[in-house]
């Protein structure tokens, strides 16, 4: 156990690409945590997903030995994802921490994401670590990227640090400077065990671990402990600290972060947030504050490509979820698509994750529908919740539909304005101000409905500032809203699938849009099909797909037979792998493409 | 059972961009290697048919007519020895316009080839164009007064339609000179688009455009008119002829009776067994001229793949399937919406019909 004087427990914060990992390799190097021999690129980031897209998705603790001024120092870095999906995440790694290293690219500037997490940080009371990296780059504004984090913190620009995670110019001095300027946990040996879970993963022979913070008391080998929100009581089967394996440890005192083996087999008991105490009379009274269950802010469908893979993707979603409480799903029955799940996501970063995983880790083919906010539909006082469109009631059955909103943090160059303010008017957003952070730079605040954020606007926010823009968002609440369902009929029948909640303005551009497209997509048949668009009862896009006249061999004789029966079978398996809609047979394909392109090329008319 | 035998020439002037037959220009130094071949394989292949009536004889290709007519005169010959040819079995040859002249046609007839079948194609010198044929459209003319002057009284005409720059009016032209003619059978086709040809990597590489399936349905309503008009049978999809005249050899393939294949690639059925040769022509000269037959493949029909080819190859032919072969559940959309008759208990396409045969085999084979 370590004097609590000689901790100092902070994280770095920075925008996707400012050198988070790169940073964290160094300060791995310099302390000696990890053996040269092992040492290798991204430490920290240990899943596959996270090294190719240069992103953290789970936290990491790692705690380092430093000795400076012939005292030793025991540091504990904790490794936050920073991306808007995972704020919540974010909050309780910070709640872990004392001190935040802000970590800004010098040829980038300050980006949303750093803002977003910096004033995090800032609300958690931790202490601030401005930092500039990759000074060693030749675009490096190494003077204009002090003056905008000397002036976000509030600090002289002397009192920025420089360094290269690159090379490792500067970082002892970051070092140093943690240790001098963030201040040692507080908390004492003698109180009641209260320890923070910030983050947790499943280990299929040991079950699930807790990353902890310990508060106050201490938290031993053996103990008997009671979580606090999840009202579970367990045994400390295995405590330790990463160093950054995992390292047994007889006990973590307060101040100190490390993990706890619960030996429990659902992810759900351990939750992110949470406050550990002791059993019977030794608990605390007062659990740590900032608990939240996991809401899930998008949703979307999940179908197995392969109607014959359901039980599969069931047992996927089933494990996966053992690894992710943020994740949710129920069975859903799509006329189109067959049996599925519809899944809850934290944002659309979680559900490309949770996707690629359900690919790649299960073997899985998946057909996705279009991303959807939860709607509230108010009506007789009471608040039915919608997480799929194909559920909305029809108009007139409510008083009104509120969806969520969000306060946009766009970060720009000056050059971009127009672009990025005429973006954020064609989806419905609310400006609230504008902040020069320097001549050529730009903050932005917006009120936005979420709906158009999941709907394609990074990529076109990206486009329209050939990548100079970054975006982050905060949730603002529910607010009421002119939205209709707009459903897509083919021949007649609706199709579940292609069921989309709009605005009203964008109703009929909604259904012209998918009537052309399916228009393409959909191979004639022997009669003619109608793809309408509806509202209600209203017809508002109308196209059709004209009956097929021509599908015959023109010659067959006797050298044709064989091949021309193997080409019928071929066409009759074809037709067999085929949805139906009511009378009107759809490949899967067509789907596939028109889910597709109804998430990405919508915006971009 | 009264049997067909089918000779494959594999040899051409040249190669025509839309064409996938086994056939290939520049290979003609190996004619008189392959007439040998020919005479060999019907012996080897003639003790399987040795009890069959042989009621038909079909020279295709490849362009036959490419060959002498000395050779083309010993094959038949020869198949007369080895095979039970009927006195008045149905001969056929097919030729190119510009490969037969009067002396060689009369020559022909002469050796006992009384059915030619002639691909003029179209009459549009800028659709010839487009599908690389060689001869201009009169060389049709002069080859067909010339097969009449010789005293041929049973000629074909092979027509396409569909190709690039074809319009509805080009066709009506190329249909209306060909019933001027007068020929006792025509064949029309719609221009396939196979893939392996040079012609379907010309589409697939967006240089040409696909043939319009709505404009050849179009243009296959205008034939059935105006070859209807002239007072030609549709007797199968693209095949027309003068009452008396219907092509006994291919009805043969649709009415699933036997037929013995000749020659590189050729097919042969009976029994449901269907065996084929090798399809190189060098491959094919060797393996015979070792002494054995060329076979390259063969398959079994089981039960369900006879029925499959029973119904979609009568339902091409005025023959029809019986219609206690299908569940009235499954015939009624069909009748009901105008693609298929209840011709007194059998069962056949309409003129639509026939355009979605696919479609109606896919539903009543099940």
């Amino acid at each position: 156990m370590t004097d609590t004087s000689q901790i100092r427990n902070f994280c770095i914060i920075a925008h996707i690409d400012h050198g988070k990992s790169t940073l964290a390799d160094r300060l791995l190097e310099l302390t000696h945590a990890v053996a040269d021999r092992d040492m290798r690129e991204q430490y920290l980031d240990k899943m596959d997903l996270e090294r190719e897209r240069g992103i953290t998705i789970k936290a990491q603790a790692v705690r380092l030995a430093y000795e400076t001024g012939g005292l030793a120092h025991e540091l504990n870095l904790i490794d936050t994802p920073g991306h808007v999906d995972f704020t919540y995440e974010v909050s309780r790694s910070l709640a872990a921490c004392e001190g935040a290293v802000l970590l800004v690219d010098a040829a980038q500037g300050i980006e949303a994401q750093t803002l977003a997490n910096y004033h995090l940080a800032r609300d958690a009371g931790l202490t601030i670590v401005p930092v500039l990296n990759k000074i060693d780059l030749p675009a490096a504004d190494v003077e204009g990227t002090t003056a905008e984090l000397a002036e976000l913190v509030g600090c002289e620009p002397h009192e920025v640090l420089a360094v290269s995670g690159k090379t490792g110019e500067g970082v002892t001095a970051l070092l140093e400077t943690v240790i001098a300027k963030v201040p040692p946990p507080e908390g004492s040996g003698s109180d009641p065990l209260r320890a923070l879970i910030f983050d947790s993963s499943f280990d299929a022979y040991r079950g699930v671990i807790a990353y902890v913070r310990v508060k106050d008391g201490v938290l031993r080998t053996r103990a008997k402990l009671h979580a606090a929100a999840a009202r579970m009581d367990w045994e400390a089967e295995e405590t330790g600290v990463f160093a950054p394996e995992a390292t047994p440890v007889p006990e973590l005192g307060p101040g100190e972060v490390g993990y706890l083996v619960t030996g429990l087999k659902d992810v759900h008991q351990v939750k992110v947030g949470d406050t550990i105490t002791s059993q019977g009379r030794d608990r605390a009274h007062e659990p740590l504050p900032g608990y939240r269950e996991p809401k899930p802010m998008v949703w979307s469908g999940l179908f197995p490509a392969e109607g014959g893979d359901y039980g599969a993707l069931r047992d996927a979603l089933d494990k996966l979820k053992l690894n992710d409480a943020a994740l949710v799903f129920e069975p859903e029955t799509s006329t189109a698509l067959g049996f599925g799940f519809r899944c809850g996501f934290l944002g659309l970063l979680h559900m490309d994750i949770v996707k690629e995983r359900l690919e790649r880790e299960f073997d899985l083919e998946l057909i996705a529908t279009a991303p959807n906010v939860e709607f509230h539909v108010v009506g007789n006082a009471e608040v039915g919740v919608v997480h799929n469109p194909s559920e909305m009631p029809q108009p007139g059955t409510y008083e009104r539909v509120e969806e969520p909103v969000v306060l946009a943090t766009i970060i720009t160059p000056s050059d971009f304005l127009g672009a990025v303010l005429e973006l954020c008017q064609s989806r419905r957003g609310e400006m609230l101000d504008m902040k020069y952070l320097s001549t050529t730079r730009v903050e932005v605040h917006y009120l936005l409905p979420l709906a158009e954020i999941i709907f394609d606007f990074f990529d076109q926010l990206k486009s329209r500032t050939k990548g100079y823009a970054s975006l982050d968002y905060e949730s603002w609440g529910y607010e009421p809203s002119e939205l209709v369902r707009v459903d897509v009929l083919l021949h007649g029948e609706p199709v579940d699938a292609f069921s989309s909640v709009v605005h009203r303005d964008k109703a009929y551009q909604y259904g012209r849009a998918m009537t052309e497209r399916l228009r393409e997509l959909i191979p004639r048949q022997l009669f003619d099909v109608a793809i309408q668009a509806s509202i209600g009862s209203r017809i508002i896009a109308r196209e059709t797909v004209k009956a097929k006249r021509k599908d015959v061999l023109a010659k067959c004789y006797g050298g044709d037979i064989t091949r021309k029966r193997k080409l019928l079978e071929q066409q009759k398996k074809g037709k067999a792998r085929m949805r139906r809609v009511g009378k009107v047979d759809v490949p899967q394909d067509a789907f596939i493409a028109a889910l597709r392109v109804d998430q990405k090329a919508e915006a971009k008319k | 059972m009264s049997v067909g035998v089918y000779v494959h020439v594999p040899f051409c002037l040249t190669r025509c961009g839309y064409c996938d037959f086994n056939a290939y220009a520049g290979l003609h130094h190996l004619a008189s290697r392959y007439v040998r071949a020919l005479v060999a394989e019907a012996s080897l292949a003639a003790p399987v048919w040795d009890r069959e009536e042989v009621v038909s004889v079909f020279l295709g290709g490849g362009t036959p007519t490419t060959l002498e007519v000395e050779n083309l005169a010993s094959v038949l010959a020869h198949l007369r020895d080895s095979f039970d040819l009927t006195s008045n079995a149905e001969v056929t040859i097919e030729a190119n316009p510009d490969t037969v002249d009067r002396p060689k046609l009369a020559a022909l007839l002469e050796a006992g080839y009384e059915r030619l079948s002639m691909g003029a194609q179209s009459f549009d010198p800028s659709v010839l164009a487009s599908l690389e044929r060689v001869h201009a459209p009169d060389a049709v003319r002069r080859a067909l007064s010339d097969a009449r002057a010789v005293g041929y009284a049973n000629v074909s005409l092979d027509v396409i339609y569909g190709a690039e720059g074809e319009t509805l009016d080009s066709w009506e032209r190329t249909l209306r000179e060909t019933t001027d003619l007068e020929p006792e059978h025509v064949s029309a086709y719609a221009l396939t688009v196979e893939p392996s040809t040079p012609l379907g990597r010309k589409i697939a590489a967006g240089l040409v455009p696909a043939p319009d399936p709505d404009l050849q349905a179009d243009m296959f309503a205008l034939a059935c008119e105006v070859l209807g008009g002239a007072g030609y049978v549709h007797y199968e999809i693209s095949n027309w002829a003068k009452p008396g005249y219907e092509c006994l050899h291919n009805l043969g393939y649709w009415e699933r009776r036997p037929y013995a294949g000749l020659g590189a690639g050729a097919h042969s059925y009976r029994d449901d067994r269907r065996w084929w040769n090798v399809r190189p022509p060098l491959e094919y000269l060797e393996r015979v001229e070792s002494g054995s037959l060329p076979i390259g493949g063969e398959e079994r029909l089981q039960p369900s793949d006879a029925h499959l080819e029973e119904v979609f190859l009568r339902l091409r032919i005025l023959e029809g399937i019986p219609a206690s072969w299908v569940e009235p559940e499954r015939s009624a959309p069909f009748l009901e919406s105008g693609l298929l008759e209840d011709r007194g208990g059998v069962l056949v396409p309409t003129e639509r019909g026939m355009l979605l045969l696919n479609e109606l085999v896919l539903a009543l084979a099940g």
